[in-house]
């Protein structure tokens, strides 16, 4: 690939998860800029340190902003921001 | 500084000088030894030396404002029962350390990375005010964690099965063998994690009897298990010049509080966007240098940070620190002539995640 075709490639996935962070912020409304929260960082227990009652918002967030149900999946969807893209965006995955 | 509990470890164990400490590296000369220890911690216990870690006790009338202008996160309500993992930076924003602060009744005790803590005792020296007492407590304590996904297990058969369940970060002061103990639920690896601070005196025999029930697990395959999980490891990743935002380590500041040491220059580096940002690889063959460079497209946008063989994921596994608008997973970089592809986090899964305390 050439470089610019990296930096499109790059440019999906970071607006994804910019989309992610932007509805983390306001469903739990926490006080930080989206952009503070890094697609690496962990957000269950350590990083972002959700909780339980954090994800089951998350759950409803996700599907009505998405339209994409994680309800019955495993907890290391919430691995970080770049693993919640992957769900909500299979294309993300597809091209990986 | 050489471990307290060098005496008790097997004659062959490798040892390794790191800042400021000698620490166990892995517990066999064998070259194997590694990837049996990460095994162990992966899927079963392992019990760590973590005698590396300085202790540095800030007690005095301002101690909580101190320990609250010189850490980057918010430490002013932190109770005796809870600790939290924070960055210290200088006036630059410069990574001192990284450390667990654990809340006393008296002020805090601080906990620095593996071989920092006189670099962490200097820090806070040359910051010290009036209504200030800041210990050196290395020398008299020391720290001996449990980490894996049946770690629960061996909390229970070693001191009280209540203390395993108790909530992330939480803290108790408990009793083991007449010895009292700071105990915390910690971890570093994704991993059902905890942490004992314990007199320096007693370490030898609860470290015995840890491994009654737990096998020891060495620096090597501590640092692989949280590199797994992008946990920072200061030492590799906090590099001359780089920044909080580039390494990554966002999540050790709390960017909302009034003013700490560094925040400043965070604030800059955040608000300016530039600069580049820390991702996670594999591929390639053998494990590239920190300093090897990174090119996308034939066009030089980075460098390693850090890297090593992961027996988890039987692969190299690395940090490269590139421009900002590469740095995401699933895209193929070129390191030394060859391919590597980058990573989401975490790059393995922790065992702990699917398997409840019972």
């Amino acid at each position: 690939m050439t470089i610019d075709e990296l930096r499109a490639k790059a440019a999906e996935r970071q607006q994804t998860c910019s989309q992610i962070k932007k509805m983390i912020v306001s469903r739990l409304d926490l006080e930080i800029e989206p952009g503070w929260i890094t697609d690496d960082q962990p957000l269950f227990g350590r990083g972002l340190e959700l909780d339980s009652l954090d994800v089951l918002e998350l759950y409803v967030a996700i599907e009505a902003e998405f339209g994409v149900a994680l309800y019955d999946s495993e907890m290391a969807v919430f691995g970080s921001v770049s693993r919640l893209a992957d769900e909500v965006n299979p294309a993300l995955r597809a091209t990986a | 500084m050489p471990s307290v509990l060098a005496a008790t470890h097997p004659t062959d164990t490798v040892y390794g000088e790191v800042g400021d400490a000698t620490v166990p590296l892995r517990f066999s000369a064998s070259s194997a030894s590694s990837a049996a220890e990460y095994g162990v911690l992966r899927e079963r216990a392992a019990v760590l030396d973590l005698g590396g870690h300085g202790l540095v006790e800030i007690t005095g009338p301002s101690a909580v404002d101190f320990a609250q202008r010189l850490l980057a996160r918010d430490v002013e309500y932190l109770t005796s029962d809870r600790c939290m993992m924070s960055l210290v930076l200088d006036e630059d924003g410069q990574v001192v350390d990284q450390v667990v602060a654990f809340g006393r009744e008296d002020g805090l005790l601080l906990e620095s990375s593996c071989g920092a803590g006189g670099r962490l005792l200097e820090h806070l020296r040359a910051h010290q005010e009036d209504g200030v007492e800041i210990t050196d407590r290395s020398g008299e304590l020391t720290v001996i964690g449990l980490e894996g996904p049946y770690a629960w297990g061996v909390v229970g058969r070693l001191i009280d099965a209540e203390l395993a369940s108790l909530p992330f970060e939480s803290v108790a002061d408990a009793t083991w063998d007449d010895t009292e103990i700071v105990f915390a639920r910690t971890g570093l690896t994704g991993e059902y994690g905890y942490q004992m601070i314990v007199p320096a005196e007693a370490a030898a025999a609860l470290w015995t009897s840890a491994l009654e029930h737990a096998r020891p697990a060495g620096l090597e395959a501590l640092e692989l298990a949280m590199l797994e999980v992008r946990q920072p490891i200061p030492r590799h990743e906090a590099t001359p010049g780089a920044t909080v935002i580039e390494i990554g380590a966002n999540w050790l500041v709390d960017i909302t509080k009034d003013d700490f040491v560094g925040k400043d220059a965070v604030t800059e580096a955040f608000e300016s966007g530039g600069g580049r940002r820390t991702v996670g690889f594999t591929g390639c063959a053998g494990v590239p240098a920190p300093g090897t460079r990174v090119l996308a497209g034939g066009q030089d946008v980075g460098e390693i940070v850090h890297a090593v063989h992961s027996a988890g994921l039987d692969a190299t596994l690395g940090l490269a620190r590139v421009d900002a608008d590469l740095a995401a997973a699933g895209l193929e970089l070129t390191v030394g002539g060859l391919t590597v592809t980058t990573l989401t986090s975490p790059y393995i899964v922790p065992k702990s995640w699917s398997i409840p305390i019972i």
